[in-house]
Formats: structure tokens, sequence, C-alpha cells
């Protein structure tokens, strides 16, 4: 309280934080820093920001990336404005968005089961707000509907996934196994709905199905852009509590932290995250996978990697993007496909590894 | 609420259950003061139960835990863990993490949101890494280290956590007898520190030897207490576990170990 600014002097800083960390004080609030992941997720967003500009500036009209970041504040010609920011810019948006979200969703979910495999998309979630984002879109036609639909395709697939695990609760494999038949089944209801109804709305309907970033509703963007901002705060704030989640029960309870607490918000943020991304871009779930292993190779433990996950994911998501737009130009192949493709032997490497290294 | 400085622990008319299966019926316990205690018994009879209990991971179905003389679960969690350290006997970590970070965990409870970090927390750290000898150690991988490192740490984190009172769930099961030692010499001194201890253990004459206070449990209910001269009887210990054996004064330390041990047979 006496010393409120930012300490300046090396010396004083050594005695005060561990190796390797910085202290941070602002006002009351006062952290650590960890060196390393300040530099690794300057570098993702550093990927990030590059991706970003090669996305705005590769397509039927090329741009170059100085024209690029023109267009973006407002200079520049009027072609190249109107390219940036009304063609591709709320695209880019999307993918960031969806990205983000997903990968923080699968972060969280990988830590509290305490299994690498644990990702939303595995235990259903994805399916399920699928399928409910699709029930909306077939049935009726407010345009916030698939949005609040898929939250609450995301919250019922966890509800049941975690009443069929019984007492192991959100570790242990019943956990996944369950998640992965409420899955299963979400996807045949979806393949159900879809076959029972006329061609347009089927048409209506089939981004969702596959992942796809191309036109999306701008509204249901830009809630996922609010959803994504508040979980985003919500886990900086947090991950002094999150990264207490890989201990066993004892140990959390034992240091003054409620075990029932912990798991309930880092679930729900998860829910949340992945209902509002799949209401904008369907179940793209293996970023979800790829994304928080991507923040992970960066390092070694230094707490839970939440902003590089979302670093990572928004990264995966944007350059998947580019590459289903451009490789077999011009037809476009939906992102769900190209993350699937790359996603899926990752997949199994994993699956193979986990015989002789098991969880996280 | 607030809690003195010096806490007391125990129960009263205590009643822990597995499900429907009652472990502990209705048992009155009370640590003595800065000493460290001993609970043993044979499998099953509740030891660890009890541990779990009188740290509040499990609930009780009947009676109430007492800290300070106050119902440990209407206490906030965070307050009882500033009093109240516990090393259970599973103890994952997270993959990668050094000794140091494992240790700074020990300070969660005297942190918050706002406050994540305080120069009280790298005092605390930097004392336990020094009570638990780890100071040359510290920016070692966890998992690069030995069994009775690696259990050290475990303490150490305890230690950083600053209570008055320790729980340890067999603090040396699967270490060997220099690790075994390593630790319950780190056990004594921090007892002579003035903290209260109390530790289940297997081994009767490690009990005997490190505790000055010995409860005797079988099935689910204490049956003798006191100090390990005292209690320790060959008569104890076929009750306890059903074999027979003679007591002798360990010539350097006095206190009794097991000889000439023999099962019954019926």
């Amino acid at each position: 309280m006496m010393n409120s600014l930012p300490t300046t002097s090396a010396e004083s800083t050594q005695t005060k934080v561990p190796q390797g960390y910085v202290s941070l004080t602002l006002g009351q609030f006062t952290c650590l820093l960890d060196h390393g992941a300040i530099r690794r997720n300057l570098l993702l967003l550093g990927l990030v920001i590059l991706a970003s500009i090669a996305s705005l500036a590769i397509g039927t009209v090329a741009l170059s990336p100085w024209q690029v970041i023109q267009a973006l504040f407002g200079y520049g010609d009027a072609l190249s404005q109107f390219v940036v920011q009304d063609l591709r810019l709320q695209r880019l948006l999307a993918g960031i968005y969806t990205g983000a979200a997903f990968s923080l969703a699968g972060c969280l979910m990988q830590t509290l089961a305490r299994n690498r495999l644990a990702t939303p998309g595995i235990i259903g979630i994805d399916n399920a707000a699928m399928a409910f984002a699709v029930s909306s879109v077939v049935s009726t036609a407010i345009s916030i509907a698939p949005s609040a639909m898929a939250l609450a395709g995301a919250a019922t697939a966890t509800a049941l996934a975690f009443g069929l695990a019984g007492s192991s609760g959100t570790r242990g494999y019943r956990f996944i196994v369950a998640g992965i038949g409420i899955g299963a089944i979400a996807g045949a209801i979806t393949q159900l709905m879809l076959s029972q109804v006329d061609i347009d709305t089927a048409n209506a309907a089939y981004p969702w199905t596959v992942g796809s970033l191309s036109a999306r509703p701008e509204l249901m963007v830009n809630i996922l852009g609010g959803g994504l901002f508040f979980c985003l705060i919500a886990c900086l704030l947090l991950t002094h509590l999150f990264s207490l989640l890989p201990f066993s029960d004892a140990v959390i309870t034992g240091l003054g932290s409620s075990t029932k607490w912990l798991r309930l918000s880092s679930l729900s943020l998860s829910i949340i995250l992945t209902g509002l991304a799949v209401a904008v871009a369907g179940p793209v779930g293996l970023v979800a996978l790829i994304g928080p292993e991507m923040a992970r190779v960066f390092a070694r433990y230094r707490g839970i990697p939440l902003i590089g996950s979302a670093l990572a994911g928004a990264f995966i998501m944007v350059v998947a993007d580019l590459i289903g737009r451009t490789l077999l130009s011009p037809i476009e192949l939906p992102v769900g496909i190209v993350t699937s493709v790359v996603g899926g032997p990752y997949l199994i490497w994993i699956l193979m590894r986990q015989r002789s290294k098991s969880t996280i | 609420m607030s809690l003195s400085d010096t806490v007391s622990l125990g129960a009263e008319a205590l009643t822990l259950k597995h499900g429907k299966t009652t472990i502990i019926e209705g048992l009155d316990i009370r640590l003595p003061s800065s000493k460290v205690t001993a609970i043993v018994g044979p499998n099953g009879c509740g030891k660890s139960t009890l541990l779990n209990g009188l740290s509040r991971i499990h609930a009780p179905s009947g009676g109430v835990v007492l800290l300070d003389g106050k119902n440990i679960h209407k206490l906030p969690s965070k307050e009882v863990a500033r009093h109240l350290a516990l090393l259970p006997q599973d103890t994952i970590a997270p993959d990668g993490i050094t000794v140091s970070e494992l240790i700074r965990f020990g300070r969660h409870p005297h942190q918050s949101a706002l406050k994540q970090w305080a120069m009280s927390d790298q005092e605390a750290i930097d004392y336990a890494l020094k009570a638990a000898d780890l100071s040359d150690l510290q920016e070692r991988l966890l998992d690069t280290l030995s069994g009775g490192q690696r259990q050290r740490a475990w303490i150490a984190m305890s230690i950083a956590q600053e209570t008055p009172l320790l729980l340890l769930d067999e603090p040396t099961s699967a270490l060997d007898l220099g690790h075994q030692i390593e630790v319950f010499e780190l056990i004594r001194e921090l007892s002579e520190e003035g903290k209260t201890i109390a530790m289940v253990v297997h081994d009767l004459p490690s009990a005997c030897r490190y505790a000055d206070h010995i409860v005797a449990m079988k099935q689910g209910k204490i049956i003798t207490q006191g100090s390990p001269k005292d209690v320790m009887t060959k008569e104890l210990v076929m009750e306890l576990y059903g074999v027979e054996c003679d007591l002798i004064p360990d010539p350097m330390t006095g206190s009794p170990i097991l000889i000439n041990i023999k099962r019954v047979k019926s």
C-alpha cells in the first residue's frame, strides 16, 4: 500500500518476487507475471496480427499488407477500403472470436477434467449446441435465437454428461464417454431435423453443421465478441483460483477454496464460450484441442495457459479459414473441414500417446 | 469471526460415514497443543477418515469438529486454511511445476483476487525452503526429485501456509528408511517450533520414536491414547493387529521397539 507504483529498481524486485517473475501493482491490485508467459503471449499476438493481415490481403482482389493497414484505419483507395472493411473484416473478426472462444473453452475444460481429451467438442457440447441452433433455424426466424439456443444446448449437454458421469464427476473417463454418446445423439437429431425440412431451410442451417465462417450474421458475431470479452476478464480475475484446478480435491479444500465453486465457474465459462462460438461458426471443436496444445508447446508449466490458448485458437482459426478460402479457390472449403483434416490426425496421435503418459 | 493464534483442534461426538457405511461413531478427540500426535491402527480402522474429518475434507454426519472451540464447518474456509494445513495422501501436482512454484500454492489462503502477491509471501516461501532444506532445489522440477525430497516439498508447501496446526496423512508411506527419517525429523523440528501436528502412521516403532502422543484406533473407536511409553504394550499390539510380540526400550532413545513378532495361530 505504501508503494503502489511498479517497482523500478532491479535489486528490490529480485528480493520480492520468485525467479522468472515480475510483480505488477495497480492501486490495490497486485499480481505476479511470468516473464516467459509475457514473451510467449506477445509472440502469439504477433502471429495473430500477421495472420489477420494476410487474411485481409489475400482473396479474389489481392491487396498489399500496406494497403490493408491503410484501409483498416480509413485511408487508401476506396476499393481496398471496401474490400477490407465491408467484405473481409467481419469474417476475420468471426474467425478470431470463434477461435479464441473454442480454444479458451477447451483449455478450461481440459484443466477441469484433468484430461487432454476432455474438450467441449469431444464431450458432445458442440454437437448439442449445434442441434439446438439448427432447431431454432428450422422452426423460427428470430435472428437472436441461434445464439440463445446454442447456449441452452451447450448447458443441456454438460448437465447430461455430468449427471451420467455419476460420482466420478468431471474427472475420469465416464464423463468423456457419456459426453461422446450425447454428442452422437445430438448429431443424429440434427441430421433428422435437416432431412425433414425443405431444401431452403436446410441450406440456411447448413453452415452450422459443417463449421463455416462464410457470411455469418453480424449480430451473432457481436454477441460472441461481447461474451468473449466478458469471459476473458473473468478468466484474468480467476486465474489465481483456476491454478488450483490440477490439484486433488483434498488439497484444494485444504488451501481454503471451494471445489464446487471452482468447477461451477470454470464449467460455466466453458459452456458460454462454446455455445456462443457454435452459434457463429458451428462445431469447429477441434480448435479446442489444438489451440491449448499449441499454447503449451511454447512453454513448460507456468500456470494454466488461458490467454495463450485464446491467442493460439484465434491464430489457428484465421489460418485455417485462409487455407479453406484459397486452397481450392474459387471453391471454398468450410473452416470446420480444414481443422478436421489437421486436427483428426492430431487427435489420433494424442490417443496413441495417452497409453504411455496419461492426463494433461 | 477471528481465531486466536494458538488454536486448538478437536472433535466431539464425531460421526463420519462413507455413503451409508458408518466409519466413525460418536468419537471424542482433542489434539495436545504443540505436540506431535500419531494416529495408529490396523487398515480400515478409520485413521485417515478421522484425519479428513478433522481437516473438514470429510463432512460429519453427526457431532462437531472444533477449531479453537468453533464449529469448523461454520468458519470461512480460507480462515480455516490460515490456521490448519493438511497434507493428504494422494499428492497430485500440476505437470512441470518447480519446487518453489509448488510451495507458492501454500500462500493461497493468504492471498485474494486483488492481492495476489505480497512481500510476506516471498518471506514465507523462503522460510519454508530453508526449514525443509530445499533452498538448493527450489528451481528443480518436482518430477525430477527423489521421493523423500518431493515429500519434503509438499510439507514445505504446508509450512508456507503458516498455520499453527498441521495434519499429515501417512507422510512416509512409500518412502525408504532414509527418506522416512528425513521426513520424521522435519516433523519433529516443526513441532519444536510450536506447531501442533497430527499424523497417520503405519509403523509403530516410528510412531513411538517421533510422536509425543499416540492415539490407537480400532473399528472406528479410540481404544487408548497417551504417551508412547504409557500406551504401547504387547497387549495393545495384540488387540490392534492380532500379532504377538515383545517390547523392549531402544537402548539409545528409550522409546519402545517391537521384537520377536509372530502371528497368532488360531
